[in-house]
């Protein structure tokens, strides 16, 4: 590179340099001057999958026992009276609702973690964080408490407690996001093997209904449990807003963000913060649908192709996830219903393998 | 050999001071009572064997790592008092080997550097975007804009850190060895970039570089680092002797002029030879 080709690119440069990719969105509000960035393909893709998810949702609500046409399906939605008012609204709509939040919820808390540890395999169904949420549920369940109006909050308090032991361990003077994923692992183990242990303590009943539980399941979920977390969800959204922008700035290595001024330790246990009470919500609500968390975010940045996990696109992925798996799961051995967290896993553990069978040969090539 | 604080002070000013700095890992300590005045508008270079402190150093004054004992202080005030966004907007930092994330675009990284002028509302200024077209064109990598990162040489990766750092416009730029797994011709490209910035537009640069050679040339103020401490400092062609060489790295050398710069160039002592040893010849 000699001089001269430096000057003249220096004058050269009239034309602004933008992130590539991205459109710019401009307006102002009084005085103040707003503007966002917007990655074209990221919005492309949310819509994408918005479409996908209303079809699956149509489809969802078409499928079952009886078949219902979708034409009435949508009467229903619209509220205009139809004879299949029953089946659709009753019955199928809340329990697709709670499914729809439970795999948002867990699309995006997976998001978080996986970009707070940098690492695709830390989800909170892979280290520790449901599995927290499991075992303090187990426990109470164990002891007579079966409300699922009181078993959230013992969810949320179980993925907490477990999310602040890994931290905890993971910690050494900074966050090593290998260690993190290894302890969290650690974590994950020792919990399951203790809700195996308050099961085989407990009766036999209540240990088949906690069973159930564990593999996470939509059966008999309605506007009970649809309500709660939907109010849980609207409330943290403008914490999803926040993150989906400090996320930016995580996503550099830890010297590179701090010299760029941001307040890393901060920034990084709000995030994880917001997932594990994404998850345990999620997890008390439908039990530890297993992988949703690691698949969905994955899935999306590869279909947006951003620098970072979009939040919103792992957020529809994962509600289209868990709806279609509850429909595989009511129909494909029906009258039998499958726990939706069979099929989940059915998807989620080949793909888990292929995972770790990457990052190793990543890993031998460095 | 003169080793003095006073001449570089009495000469300029320092906006970035350490005061009896101590640093440490742990309990093993690294940097020793260290006092340091960083020339304002100056090319300094803190040069010094494998784990002498230096980068250390370096993380420190850009409050990367937090001091033992001691500070840093930006105009007077500690780093420590100081958000650290605000001294974003003063200091630049780039570590010795960033990671991008995976598939980043070259643009992309480079707007990051944006960071500390921008809030959740205002994600892109005409501000932010003159800063980063002009950072790209001074680095040469305009017309990499839409590539991904992870698929550049060596030396072209590096340009791309050097720019998202210049995009964050700031007085005080410090680079941490920012021509290690360089060539030579990439090496040389960097470190002229870098002697090119603070010559055109006054930025107060501070080098760790271990090639004490490179060092005396691109050096205004050379920083001479062993054990934790500052051995010697000054102009290069002031300090840079072979007992300076001896006493920092060790190495028995000839210290001439460089051929081209007139600059102190070291030359190591007589290689290996089997005749010598064996004392056959």
């Amino acid at each position: 590179m000699s001089t001269t080709a430096l000057d003249r690119k220096a004058d050269s440069a009239s034309a602004g340099v933008r992130p590539a990719g991205y459109s710019l969105v401009r307006t102002r509000f009084g005085a103040r001057r707003v503007s966002f960035l917007l990655h074209r393909r990221a919005a492309v893709v949310a819509v994408a999958l918005l479409v996908l998810l209303c079809l699956t949702c149509v489809a969802y609500l078409s499928v079952g026992e009886s078949f219902v046409a979708p034409t009435e399906v949508l009467k229903v939605i619209l509220g205009q009276p139809s004879s299949d008012e029953l089946v659709v609204g009753t019955l199928r709509l809340p329990r697709m609702v709670v499914g729809l939040l439970v795999g948002a919820a867990f699309g995006v808390s997976g998001a978080l973690i996986q970009t707070v540890a940098r690492n695709p395999l830390a989800s909170p169904d892979i280290i520790g964080v449901t599995q927290g949420a499991s075992a303090l549920t187990v426990f109470a369940m164990t002891y007579g408490v079966t409300s699922f109006a009181v078993l959230p909050y013992l969810s949320v308090a179980g993925g907490m407690v477990a999310a602040v032991l890994v931290y905890v361990f993971a910690w050494r003077g900074g966050l090593h996001a290998t260690r993190f994923v290894l302890i969290g692992i650690g974590f994950a183990i020792a919990l399951r093997s203790l809700t195996t242990l308050f099961m085989t303590k407990g009766d036999y009943l209540v240990a088949q209904q906690a069973q159930v539980w564990m593999t996470g399941s939509l059966n008999g979920r309605g506007w009970d449990e649809a309500a709660p977390l939907g109010w849980v969800l609207l409330i943290l959204l403008p914490a999803v807003a926040w993150a989906a922008y400090a996320q930016r700035t995580v996503s550099l290595d830890d010297g590179t963000a701090t010299a760029l001024g941001v307040r890393l330790g901060h920034i990084r246990l709000g995030l994880v913060l917001l997932g594990v009470v994404l998850a345990s919500v999620a997890t008390g609500t439908a039990g530890p649908v297993d992988f949703v968390a690691l698949l969905a975010p994955q899935i999306a940045r590869r279909m947006t192709r951003t620098a970072q996990i979009p939040l919103l696109c792992s957020a529809l992925l994962g509600a289209v996830i868990v709806v279609l798996a509850d429909l595989f799961a009511r129909k494909l051995f029906a009258p039998t219903e499958l726990p939706v967290g069979v099929l989940t896993a059915a998807i989620g553990a080949p793909y888990l393998i292929w995972l770790i069978i990457r990052s190793r040969t990543a890993g031998a090539g460095k | 050999m003169t080793t003095s604080i006073g001449e570089t002070t009495k000469s300029g000013l320092s906006r970035l001071r350490a005061r009896e700095l101590t640093l440490a890992y742990d309990d093993r300590t690294v940097v020793h009572d260290l006092e340091l005045a960083v020339p304002d508008g100056r090319v300094s270079v803190i040069v010094g064997p494998n784990a002498c402190g230096k980068s250390t150093t370096l993380r420190a004054l850009g409050r990367l790592l937090k001091p033992k004992s001691g500070s840093v202080l930006l105009d007077g005030e500690e780093l420590a008092r100081i958000p650290t966004r605000k001294i974003a907007q003063s200091i630049g930092l780039l570590p010795q080997s960033p990671t991008a994330p995976e598939a980043i675009t070259v643009a992309d990284l480079v707007s990051r550097g944006r960071q500390p002028h921008q809030h959740w509302w205002q994600q892109w200024s005409e501000e932010d975007e003159r800063a980063v077209t002009e950072a790209m064109a001074r680095t040469d990598v305009t017309d990499l804009a839409e590539r991904s990162v992870d698929e550049l040489s060596g030396g072209q990766r590096q340009r791309v850190w050097i720019a998202m750092a210049l995009a964050q416009e700031t007085d005080l730029l410090l680079l941490d060895e920012p021509t290690t797994f360089l060539d030579i011709a990439h090496q040389v490209e960097v470190l002229d970039l870098v002697r090119r910035l603070n010559h055109e537009q006054g930025r107060t640069v501070v080098i760790v570089l271990h090639d004490l050679n490179q060092a005396a040339r691109y050096a205004d103020h050379l920083v001479a680092m062993k054990s934790g401490r500052i051995v010697a400092e000054g102009h290069p062609g002031e300090i840079v002797t072979a007992e300076l060489v001896r006493e920092v790295f060790g190495l028995e050398s000839v210290v001439v002029p460089d051929p081209v710069t007139g600059s102190p160039l070291v030359v190591p002592g007589a290689p290996y030879r089997p005749e010598a040893e064996t004392g056959v010849a």
